[in-house]
């Protein structure tokens, strides 16, 4: 254990004082947050025009709703029920490029569905969303209250407006969520693919320099290998840390500083506002003001962090020990720097397949193969940060552990089969690698 | 102190090592001998437990050696690397530390060390700053720096200028008074005749030889005995006539030879200075013993070969 430490630390040190470290740490979440501050910038630009027909079977908005001066949406409205299915094939609906459905119980359930054709700009989205919304909120106040508009609006609580395709029409929430979830899948894929590179060097370097022997005459081939697995594993976590606390505290000042208004309530100049009738015009600057970014949102509102954070770490632990000991094992068998080149493009195949996974998974998340990615261990890692950010249904909450629990017995029996690796391969130079000689040192003790 | 006993180790279906059986006393310099794959690597890796015998045992001071032992055995091997980024002090900490030594330990004997062999001002480079002495100076001090009571020595002369043979050799001899065990491994026969008390001889994983350095070359003498005289060279010849055969002649100038003589039928030592007394002025006469170096090449050349030879 003492040896273990020792290596480990030592590998910790000398990746923790080199210059590339540090440039990686600061540089990375650098470019993150520049991705994610040009989707901040640029979200709410595109506009188009749009048609809506809103299906108001019990006509609860009294085929009124406020349009204003936007000329970029227009409402048309329909007294029956419209099935998804003939709203999406039936000739007449096809000028449509979007039906609106004003359920019944609309006043008490507060939810609306938008069924789209093509995928709606940001800003269309909050046009809809924010013209139901007000016209909702009028025709509650008349029916339920005294209290004029302005005041209703403090109090109220929101509608929820859900948009989904038309022809797919599934979650589309828990589709932007598990984007999120497919952006730290990707993250631990990254961490794990360039800190498995570096295990994979340093094996290589202590082979070809030879002072693995000397090494060896002092610690065990496990504990040398437990250590460097352990020590870079630790400066994967470091850096880790630092990306997180740089990306939380640029996403901390981007919000305080770069988009206030994105988020903050207090903007919202509701006297400014025109209150009752379709014709209803409302300034830009109120728009702007109430105008979200779905991504902003996304990013500060609807992904728990403190769940997926913690869930993070451990599928990232688990996911490197697991494709950790398939670049030690690489390292260890191969007798020269080609061959680890050549025999670690299986494991980028795994990475990438792993990568398909997630993004799988977050189109079809029902799907029974998305269910069989969930609990494979090289897929695993990803999969389960898209499930975890789209939400899991309820009394499904325990799958997360048993692809975890899954994940961590995999990675235990790869790391078994990588000390027998490491043990017999490590002192073995020039070779040219074959099959049969990790079948050979895998049945040798 | 090291009992080796009938050590044996394969790879898949090479036979790397076959009943090697031998015992180092404390205290002594015994040389592990033979030539190119003869086993000496994969018995000095057997020792440190790098790898695992198949067979036999190893036992150090009568118990079965563990790997805790490793923490008295020191160990250079033949092919030695350094971590190229680290100081000379980190590289020296880190592998005396993984020796057991503790931080202030290694810092003590680092200074003894770095002194003795000269190389304080360097302890703040990098290893790849270094020429090729200097990292294996610095080699070598990793590898006694926790005072070994076992030390191995896989090659350590080579690369070294003869300054630098000398001061290890000297280093080893007095680590030998200091009551130090010492295994080296070398084909440098020169340093074994030198320093070396017993030796084994290996040959294609088996022990050819073991002894004292003396009895291994008393066992291989042939008979030979010079003489240097002073004289004529035909009348010495002469003199020999059929008693005795001219095996091959220096000439060291000013009417000086060095005769290596061997012996026919029953004739004795005794019976060839009589014989000479009377030719030629003997300065020196003595039996010639084979060298180190001869030793070797007669015990691992097969013998076919010395027949075709013939």
């Amino acid at each position: 254990m003492r040896n273990s430490l020792l290596v480990a630390f030592r590998e910790c040190r000398e990746r923790l004082i080199s210059r590339s470290f540090f440039l990686l740490s600061f540089i990375g979440p650098c470019i993150v947050l520049g991705m994610i501050y040009l989707a901040f910038s640029i979200g709410g630009q595109p506009k188009q025009h749009w048609k809506v027909l809103i299906a108001d079977p019990a006509n609860i908005m009294n085929s009124k709703i406020m349009a204003g001066e936007d000329k970029s949406i227009s409402y048309s409205f329909a007294d029956g029920y419209i099935e998804i299915e003939e709203f999406a094939e039936a000739k007449m609906f096809q000028e449509f490029d979007a039906l609106l459905e004003v359920n019944e119980k609309v006043v008490s359930n507060k939810t609306g569905f938008v069924f789209y054709r093509e995928k709606p700009s940001v800003r269309m989205r909050t046009q809809v969303q924010y013209h139901f919304e007000r016209r909702l909120e009028e025709v509650m106040v008349k029916q339920f209250t005294d209290l004029p508009l302005k005041e209703f609006r403090k109090i109220k609580q929101p509608i929820n407006v859900n948009f989904r395709d038309v022809y797919d029409p599934k979650d589309e929430a828990s589709a932007l969520n598990g984007w999120v979830g497919f952006f730290f899948g990707t993250l631990i894929l990254t961490f794990i693919f360039l800190f498995g590179m570096t295990i994979l060097r340093s094996v290589t370097r202590e082979k070809s320099n030879r002072i693995v022997e000397v090494l060896l005459a002092s610690v065990s081939p496990n504990q040398l290998m437990i250590g460097k697995i352990t020590g870079i594993g630790i400066t994967a976590f470091v850096q880790f840390i630092m990306w997180i606390v740089i990306i939380g505290l640029g996403l901390y000042f981007m919000r305080e500083l770069l988009f206030p208004d994105m988020l903050d309530a207090a903007n919202i100049k509701f006297h400014d506002l025109a209150l009752d009738g379709v014709d209803q015009s409302y300034p830009e600057r109120y728009f702007a003001a109430r105008e979200y970014n779905q991504f902003v949102e996304l990013i500060y509102n609807r992904v728990q962090f403190t769940n997926m954070t913690v869930f993070f770490f451990l599928f990232f632990i688990a996911g490197y020990l697991f494709y950790g000991s398939l670049f030690t094992s690489v390292g260890a068998t191969m007798g020269s720097e080609s061959d680890g080149q050549q025999f670690v493009l299986p494991i980028i195949a795994l990475l990438l397949f792993s990568l398909y996974g997630g993004y799988y998974a977050m189109n079809y998340p029902e799907s029974p193969l998305s269910e069989i990615l969930h609990y494979l261990p090289f897929t695993a890692p990803v999969v389960v940060m898209v499930k975890l950010a789209q939400g899991y249904e309820p009394g499904h909450a325990h799958e997360i552990y048993v692809s975890l629990f899954l994940l961590l017995g995999s990675a235990f029996i790869m790391l078994a089969i990588a000390a027998r690796l490491y043990k017999n391969g490590i002192l073995q130079f020039g070779h040219r690698l074959r099959l049969k000689h990790i079948f050979k040192w895998l049945k040798s003790n | 102190m090291l009992d080796v006993k009938n050590i044996g180790k394969s790879f898949y279906r090479k036979e790397a090592l076959s009943d090697v059986s031998f015992s180092v006393n404390s205290g002594e310099i015994y040389g592990l001998l033979g030539p190119n794959g003869a086993g000496k690597t994969t018995l000095i890796r057997t020792i440190n437990r790098i790898i695992e015998q198949d067979r036999g045992s190893i036992r150090i001071n009568g118990d079965l050696m563990t790997q805790k032992d490793l923490r008295y055995i020191g160990y250079l091997p033949e092919e030695r690397g350094l971590y190229r980024g680290m100081t000379v002090e980190r590289h020296a900490l880190f592998l005396g530390r993984l020796r057991g030594l503790s931080k202030r330990d290694v810092h003590t004997k680092m200074a003894y060390w770095f002194d003795r062999f000269e190389i304080n001002a360097w302890r703040k480079k990098r290893i790849e700053e270094l020429s090729k002495g200097m990292a294996q100076k610095v080699q070598f001090i990793c590898a006694v720096l926790h005072e070994p009571k076992l030390l191995i020595l896989d090659e350590p002369f080579s690369g070294f200028d003869p300054i630098n043979i000398e001061l290890i050799n000297q280093e080893l001899i007095e680590m030998r008074a200091a009551g130090k065990t010492i295994i080296l491994s070398t084909h440098n026969m020169k340093s074994v005749e030198q320093i070396c008390d017993r030796a084994v001889l290996l040959d294609k994983g088996r022990k050819v030889a073991e002894g004292k350095i003396s009895e291994l070359r008393e066992n291989q003498k042939q008979g030979l005995y010079a003489v240097r005289f002073r004289g004529n060279m035909i009348s010495f010849v002469n003199a020999l006539w059929t008693g005795f055969e001219v095996v091959d002649k220096e000439i060291l100038g000013d009417d000086r030879f060095v005769v290596r003589v061997a012996m026919r039928a029953d004739n004795s030592f005794d019976d060839l200075l009589q014989v000479l007394l009377k030719q030629v002025k003997i300065e020196a006469a003595w039996e010639v013993l084979p060298s180190m170096q001869e030793v070797f090449i007669e015990l691992v050349t097969p013998k076919e070969n010395l027949n075709n030879e013939e």
